[in-house]
């Protein structure tokens, strides 16, 4: 059984603003979600990196206190992208509970606020402080918190799918959710990624000399994806979610097809758990392609990982170069958020449906100079009004994992 | 603390950081208010903050029988004289 997967909503918080109007006026008028680091009282002070992608905006949740109980940050945004999207999809309310719709849904670590308060007990001298372990910690911090306080809020009873792979993790989530219902397994789901303010994040790449340290003082001026002035990544946060929904379900009830997954591709290095590999990365691309039965030609935008780092960059400009030549527009929209890390794909995406019709490409902020490595690609430099019709979206995680998404637009 | 000042106190606890809405002294907590098994075991940690002394794994065994805000009461008091004895 092979089904038709159409996308009929979408919502993101992400730092340069929340829902379609915000974050379409942000690209059109280049504007940066990268802030100052904050100050989380811990680790700040001794992080190179004093820049992250920071939604710093006042949301409305409205959540009673019988969900946010087992609620950490990364599941309110989670909660209300998932809100947002049942919302706008007109999808009724025996279907939502039938148990035909899942939820396919992650982050990268759960709530580190609420790991670094319990880890704050074990250094406390006073016995006490140990009662200070709530007794829904758990439910607020481990991996698929996301997921399940999605599906406890709305009644969800379908599959849940909480993949949490780095900065892969919402690619896989609309990935493997698009392929639940391409299989029949599911009729609808709900997929995307979240990730909240974090510190420790910051850190690890820090650590790793990957993270950007020469624009501390202009923010904005940071990441800087293919340029040859850049010198690493930003951390972000934010949440994302999509509804994919079976095509003739979604016609039946007269949805609003808003674009459709036509392929998804998924493979690992096999060696390797950080350094970016040429050839892991262009058989992704290609397993994509492949898997939705188009050509490289076919394909109008290519939404790039692009984190800005040294060695990231050129490799996966390389691998665009190996698959699609310099046909297809690229660009780096990490540039304007910094790297959301488990939400990085589904933020991509929507962005990507967003610029498809509203027939427009936003150009990768702050590349000035192109590096000559990456020189090769038809880089998006300023806002160019054009129709795409076919956009691939590539993301690559520590661990070696590597995911290609392929999507159509609405009108196709 | 009286028997009225405590039950304001538990009272002023469950509207304000539980969100009751008109609690009665024997409204059911889980039908009436949805008040559920993680609830109960925060609510326990407010009542150990208020005493200022630890309650024992037993006691609060004993805690899960508890249906109404008069069983919270007598609870309350219960531990306190054992406490206190």
């Amino acid at each position: 059984m092979k089904r038709r997967v159409v996308i009929t909503a979408c919502s993101a918080i992400t730092p340069i603003g929340y829902g379609k109007s915000d974050i379409i006026e942000s690209l059109r008028q280049g504007r940066s979600g990268v802030k100052p680091l904050r100050d989380d009282g811990l680790l700040t002070e001794r992080i190179h990196s004093k820049v992250f992608g920071t939604v710093d905006y006042p949301i409305d949740y409205g959540f009673a206190r019988k969900h946010t109980k087992t609620m950490g940050p990364v599941a309110y945004y989670a909660c209300q992208v998932a809100k947002d999207v049942l919302a706008d999809s007109g999808l009724d309310q025996d279907f939502i509970t039938s148990g035909r719709l899942g939820v396919s849904f992650s982050s990268t670590h759960g709530s580190p606020t609420i790991q670094r308060n319990i880890y704050k007990t074990f250094f406390s001298k006073d016995k006490s402080e140990f009662s200070s372990i709530g007794a829904v910690d758990y439910l607020k911090s481990m991996v698929h918190t996301t997921a399940v306080n999605i599906t406890r809020m709305f009644g969800i009873t379908g599959r849940v799918v909480a993949s949490s792979t780095a900065c892969t993790t919402s690619s896989q989530s609309i990935g493997f959710g698009y392929e639940m219902v391409k299989f029949g397994m599911q009729d609808a789901m709900i997929c995307g990624g979240a990730d909240e303010y974090d510190t420790t994040t910051v850190a690890v790449f820090d650590n790793l000399l990957a993270c950007s340290v020469d624009y501390n003082d202009t923010p904005e001026a940071t990441p800087r994806p293919f340029d040859t002035n850049r010198d690493g990544l930003v951390v972000g946060e934010g949440g994302a979610a999509v509804l994919l929904e079976e095509y003739e379900h979604a016609k039946a009830r007269g949805a609003t097809i808003l674009g459709e997954v036509i392929g998804f591709s998924c493979n690992n290095n096999g060696g390797d758990l950080i350094l970016p590999n040429l050839d892991g990365i262009t058989t992704t691309l290609r397993l994509a392609l492949d898997n939705a039965e188009i050509k490289p030609e076919d394909v109008d935008f290519v939404s790039a990982h692009a984190t800005a780092t040294k060695m990231g960059d050129v490799i996966e400009s390389q691998a665009i170069d190996k698959v699609y030549g310099n046909r297809p527009w690229v660009a780096g929209l990490k540039s304007y958020m910094g790297h959301t890390m488990g939400t990085c794909g589904a933020i991509e995406l929507i962005i990507s449906l967003y610029m498809m019709e509203h027939g427009f490409l936003a150009p990768t902020l702050n590349l000035e100079t192109v590096d000559e490595r990456c020189a090769m690609l038809r880089h998006v430099r300023e806002v160019t009004e054009v129709e795409t019709r076919i956009a691939a979206i590539q993301n690559f995680a520590f661990g070696g994992v590597n995911t290609c998404l392929l999507i159509a637009d609405g009108r196709s | 603390m009286t028997r009225d000042e405590l039950q304001e106190k538990i009272v002023a606890v469950l509207v304000d950081e539980f969100e009751f809405e008109n609690p009665g002294l024997t409204d059911n907590l889980r039908d009436d208010h949805g008040f559920d098994s993680i609830d109960a075991i925060e609510l326990l940690a407010k009542i150990e903050e208020m005493l200022g002394f630890q309650i024992s794994r037993k006691e609060k065994e004993e805690a899960m029988s508890i249906r109404t805000i008069n069983d919270i009461l007598d609870y309350i008091e219960t531990i306190q004289a054992a406490h206190n004895g």
